[in-house]
């Protein structure tokens, strides 16, 4: 397994494609498939288009939306930010699984995979995972 | 060295300790003790106590309003007691959060404060360290500062653990009102644990400066200590324990005020003044203007600073007492140790009896009745739903 820190300078999508390919490039394995994993509980893995950043806005403000921040979540000992990442991330998921196929993962033209940070700033980890031949 | 002075000087060699192992356990206590909608709701922190209790308000109070963007301040009980709640009543008082600061809950002010300030609605927390005493009955909520084989009273350990329970408070309600991210509280936290090394490398310089100042000033009846912002408390602080340790007159002040006032006092060569600062104080400035002020006047001085000394030879009165850098929030915590040494080492080369013994003319402090038996007093409001 290969892992990478991110400082992330606050909620939203940050793009690891790049790290993540450097995290393959590191094992020899060709084909087969390619986890990538954050161990927290108020951050999650997605892929979204990177073309438009405004589009990238977008899909943060529409689970900002879905959960806003409140201050009568049950879970208080934390902050309200940090509750309602619990539920984004819930929500998102911790984890992608992408194929990989002759060394490169197979990502569509409009595909990155992001970092999703809801509870941030914050020092985080990705963990790379290939499983194959 | 006499066991009264030995008292002082243990508890100063205590302080590491005591911060090390509690700062945690205080957050731990604290953390969920206000209920997050009640934390959105303030708009105002009121930092109230009396004794030492007031200096620890007056100690962290710019830190908290710092950190929590809201209006905060420290007052004393009998301002929270008897001047708050007279006509007209807010509506609104829930947003004011009153923190009342007792080591040991029975300061019956203090106690007034709370009684009368939460029954106009506002958001009333006990600091105390006995969480069975009436100040603890009487506040909505409770923060237990209570450590381990700590009798209850006043005493450093005490002092320094509601330094770090207010600091504490401060941070979790600009955690939670996103004033502060949760790494950046986190990161505050551990820097007030890790206070421990610098209070516990300062004790000998300390031990040891505040030895000859005994020496040069233990025949004078006054003195000043100044400061400002934080290292007011400082201030405070020190001279609240040259009066209970000497019975000298101690007046703290700030340092513009110092300009203003004490500045100018008769016999300046016979009025020692103690000075609390650092280089990256916000009044650092003015407290260098304040070192020539000082040296004109022919006072004899105690600069404490992380600054080096200076050595230029037109200071030859000026003791100099350097001090780990910190940061300026901290100073109160790490200023405990030389105001106790001082204290302890005046007492000692004065002969004095701390407190006086609580006997002769100051029998009335005895099992401290003149702050516990006082009356407490209902606000007018309550008064005339009794009667009616």
């Amino acid at each position: 397994m290969q892992s990478f820190g991110l400082a992330t300078p606050g909620n939203g999508l940050h793009d690891v494609t790049e790290q993540v390919t450097e995290a393959i490039a590191k094992v020899a394995v060709k084909e087969g498939i390619v986890v990538v994993s954050v161990p927290h509980s108020t951050a999650a893995v997605t892929l979204v288009s990177p073309w438009d950043k405004l589009g990238l806005e977008d899909v943060h403000d529409e689970i900002c939306r879905l959960v806003p921040a409140r201050i009568d979540f049950k879970h208080q000992h934390d902050t309200p930010q940090d509750a309602a990442g619990h539920v984004k991330a819930a929500i998102i998921g911790h984890s992608r699984s992408i194929i990989l196929a002759g060394s490169k993962l197979m990502l569509g033209h409009s595909q990155r995979i992001y970092f999703w940070e809801f509870d941030g700033p914050r020092s985080r980890t990705v963990h790379v995972q290939v499983v194959g031949t | 060295m006499s066991g009264r002075s030995m008292s002082l000087l243990d508890h100063a060699a205590g302080l590491p300790d005591m911060i090390r192992a509690e700062t945690m356990r205080l957050e731990g206590r604290l953390r969920r003790c206000i209920p997050t909608p009640d934390i959105y709701r303030l708009r105002q922190i009121i930092l109230t106590g009396s004794g030492d209790s007031l200096i620890a308000g007056h100690s962290t109070a710019v830190s908290l309003r710092t950190w929590t963007g809201l209006a905060v301040q420290s007052m004393p009980a009998m301002e929270a007691a008897r001047y708050l709640d007279t006509p007209p009543v807010r509506a609104d008082a829930r947003g004011i959060l009153v923190v009342c600061i007792s080591n040991s809950g029975e300061g019956a002010r203090v106690i007034e404060a709370a009684r009368r300030l939460r029954a106009i609605g506002a958001l009333t927390l006990a600091v105390t360290a006995s969480a069975s005493s009436r100040l603890a009955q009487a506040a909505e909520l409770v923060i237990d500062i209570a450590l381990p084989q700590a009798p209850h009273g006043a005493n450093a350990r005490g002092h320094a653990a509601a330094l770090i329970a207010l600091w504490l408070l401060g941070i979790r309600i600009a955690e939670v009102r996103m004033r502060m991210t949760m790494d950046e509280a986190d990161a505050r936290r551990a820097l007030i644990a890790r206070q421990a090394d610098p209070v516990e490398r300062s004790l000998a310089p300390c031990a040891a400066i505040c030895a000859q100042a005994a020496d040069r000033w233990s025949v004078h009846c006054r003195a000043d200590l100044l400061g400002s912002g934080p290292c007011l408390g400082s201030a405070h602080f020190a001279a609240a324990k040259l009066v209970e340790a000497t019975g000298i007159h101690a007046s703290p002040q700030d340092i513009e005020e110092f300009h203003h006032l004490n500045y100018f006092m008769d016999r300046p060569g016979e009025t020692p003044a103690v000075v609390f600062t650092a280089a990256d104080a916000a009044a650092a400035s003015r407290t260098a203007e304040l070192a020539t002020t000082l040296h004109d006047l022919g006072r004899p001085t105690l600069l404490i600073t992380d600054e080096a000394a200076d050595t230029s030879p037109t200071q030859p009165e000026r003791l100099h007492l350097q001090l780990p850098n910190t940061e300026e929030f901290l100073l109160p915590l790490l200023h405990l140790a030389p105001a106790l040494m001082l204290a302890g080492a005046w007492m000692e080369k004065a002969g004095c009896t701390p407190f006086r013994s609580h006997a002769g003319p100051w029998q009335g402090a005895q099992r401290a009745r003149l702050v516990r038996d006082s009356l407490i007093q209902p606000s007018p409001q309550q008064r005339d739903e009794r009667a009616a």
